[in-house]
């Protein structure tokens, strides 16, 4: 009994399962990086929000994904929707987390120096801070990925045709096979590997003059 | 010409700075002096309005600080700081063009001008330019800062104990950089160190402040070691100060006596030595007396009452 030979026989289904799942991750992280990056800003300037932020999206966390997605079923519908929704609640926590400690990390004497040679907060934040917070930044990106990848095929359960539609078939049904739950498994474990060594990539490209490579 | 008039400086019931009063000449070295809690680095960062007085007025050839753009002012202003504070994930070249940058200059000026501020600061463009900051030494990394600071050719420079973090030896040669840099460019430069003797090395003129930002004398560095105006300033010069000011002094300016019948003193020294090198020189002799020269020129000649005298 072969897994590749049962992936091969089901590319028509498990095929556009994929692409739906990397859709869904994509959407998911896009979102979840630009509220993250905001939210982050604010939690490094702010110690009052960084402790309600970080409490809340720690708390998101603890929240069972099957539960959370179909919480939000109710108020978006079925389908990708509600999933990813929940995947930025989930990706949120590192992402936002590692911003905040990658730009509280940056030398004062080189904030001080920029502002004294005229720079605005928001040049200072886009030319001074961001740069040097990237490779942390990068770091948190690659964790909620992973993280995101994995999560996504709980969303099956609320009808998102992705990846996890394979393993919960299998897992519903009496005559269900291993084969047919690996053939949901791998695929996952490949996105998820390939888009960690993607982001790794760009963290490393990022890291020009930084001593940092916060780890993803 | 930097004011300040009547400027202070509150922290809640601390008074940082109160209601220093100060004149500033163009093309001076201003350094502020004092012990730790003086006020001098808060004093400074009050002209490029890093931080802002309680009250008072800082002016620039008369124009109140307050009433500008706080980002064109300190555009206008080259900033030192001790630390350096340069942009690790930018080369040399890039630290160095960032307030050209800042200020819309193309690409082929800045470049023109990052190679000449390199040049000026003696770290050759060819090797430095594309340096990270990491890969540079202490000495090298406050060149660069210094160069960074002189980008947009200001007419200002505020240097915040930039020697201060950089060993002895090196320092020296930094200081001596900053004067002969000093000679040619002609910047206004308000220097903070709570090391008196780097202040009157490299002031034009001290402002000695003590604790809460008062300031207790402003004096050339000749005149602040020869007639200290309180017992806080004498003490903070501490010992030797006669001694140490003709460090300050040049055998030129002596009054030099003509050579008598007996000849020429075989020793010599030049006519631009300290006269405590030429103090030096006559403790040394065997008549006690020393002839002066100027290249092959005989200016005359020099002992310890001459040397007495003109240190009066």
């Amino acid at each position: 009994m072969s897994i590749i030979t049962y992936i091969v026989d089901n590319w028509g289904t498990l095929g556009p399962q994929a692409v739906t799942h990397i859709e869904i991750v994509a959407m998911s992280m896009a979102a979840a990086a630009l509220i993250g990056l905001i939210l982050g800003v604010f939690a490094a300037r702010s110690e009052r929000f960084s402790t309600l932020i970080l409490g809340v999206t720690s708390t998101l966390l603890t929240v069972p994904s099957f539960a959370l997605f179909g919480l939000l079923s109710i108020w978006v519908g079925l389908g990708n929707p509600p999933v990813i929704v929940g995947l930025v609640l989930y990706a949120l926590l590192p992402v936002v987390r590692n911003t905040a400690t990658g730009i509280r990390a940056v030398d004062p004497a080189v904030t001080d120096a920029a502002r004294g040679m005229g720079m605005s907060p928001i040049q200072v934040l886009a030319r001074v801070e961001m740069p040097l917070a990237a490779p942390a930044i990068l770091g948190g990106l690659r964790q909620a990925t992973v993280m995101v990848v994995a999560i996504a095929t709980v969303g099956a359960t609320v009808g998102a045709d992705d990846l996890g539609q394979p393993i919960l078939e299998a897992l519903g049904r009496s005559s269900g096979t291993l084969a047919q739950v690996l053939a949901g498994v791998i695929p996952v474990a490949l996105i998820g590997l390939t888009a960690d060594l993607i982001l790794a990539g760009v963290q490393r490209a990022l890291s020009r003059g930084t001593a940092r490579e916060a780890g993803g | 010409m930097i004011t300040f008039d009547r400027v202070s400086k509150r922290y809640g019931r601390v008074t940082a700075v109160g209601e220093l009063s100060l004149e500033i000449a163009s093309g001076e070295i201003v350094v502020l002096a004092g012990p730790s809690g003086c006020g001098k680095t808060t004093s400074l960062t009050m002209i490029n309005r890093l931080v802002e007085p309680s009250s008072g007025t800082i002016s620039i050839d008369g124009r109140d600080t307050a009433g500008m753009d706080v980002n064109a002012l300190r555009r206008s202003i080259g900033y030192v700081i001790q630390q350096v504070g340069l942009f690790p994930h930018q080369t040399v070249a890039e630290n160095i063009a960032t307030v050209p940058r800042l200020a819309g200059w193309n690409r082929r000026r800045i470049a023109a001008r990052v190679e000449e501020l390199l040049e000026m600061v003696g770290l050759p463009p060819v090797e430095y330019g594309r340096r990270l900051p990491a890969e540079l030494s202490g000495g090298e990394r406050q060149r660069v800062g210094v160069a960074r600071a002189l980008g947009a050719d200001p007419e200002i420079l505020l240097m915040d104990e930039p020697f201060g973090a950089i060993d002895p030896v090196v320092r020296v040669r930094l200081q001596n950089e900053l004067l002969r840099l000093q000679k040619v460019l002609h910047k206004t430069i308000v220097f903070v160190t709570h090391d008196i003797d780097e202040a009157v090395r490299i002031g034009d003129r001290v402002a000695l402040l003590s604790q809460g930002g008062v300031l207790e004398q402003y004096a050339r560095p000749v005149e602040l070691l020869a007639h200290p105006a309180s017992p806080f300033v004498a003490q903070f010069l501490g010992e030797g100060r006669m001694v140490r000011r003709l460090a300050l002094l040049r055998v030129r300016d002596a009054h030099l006596a003509e050579p008598n019948g007996s000849g020429l003193p075989a020793e010599t020294v030049g006519a631009d030595a300290s006269l405590r090198d030429a103090l030096d020189a006559v403790l040394r002799a065997e008549s006690g007396r020393v002839t002066v020269r100027d290249a092959d020129t005989v200016l005359g000649v020099i002992d310890s009452e001459s040397i007495r005298e003109a240190s009066r």
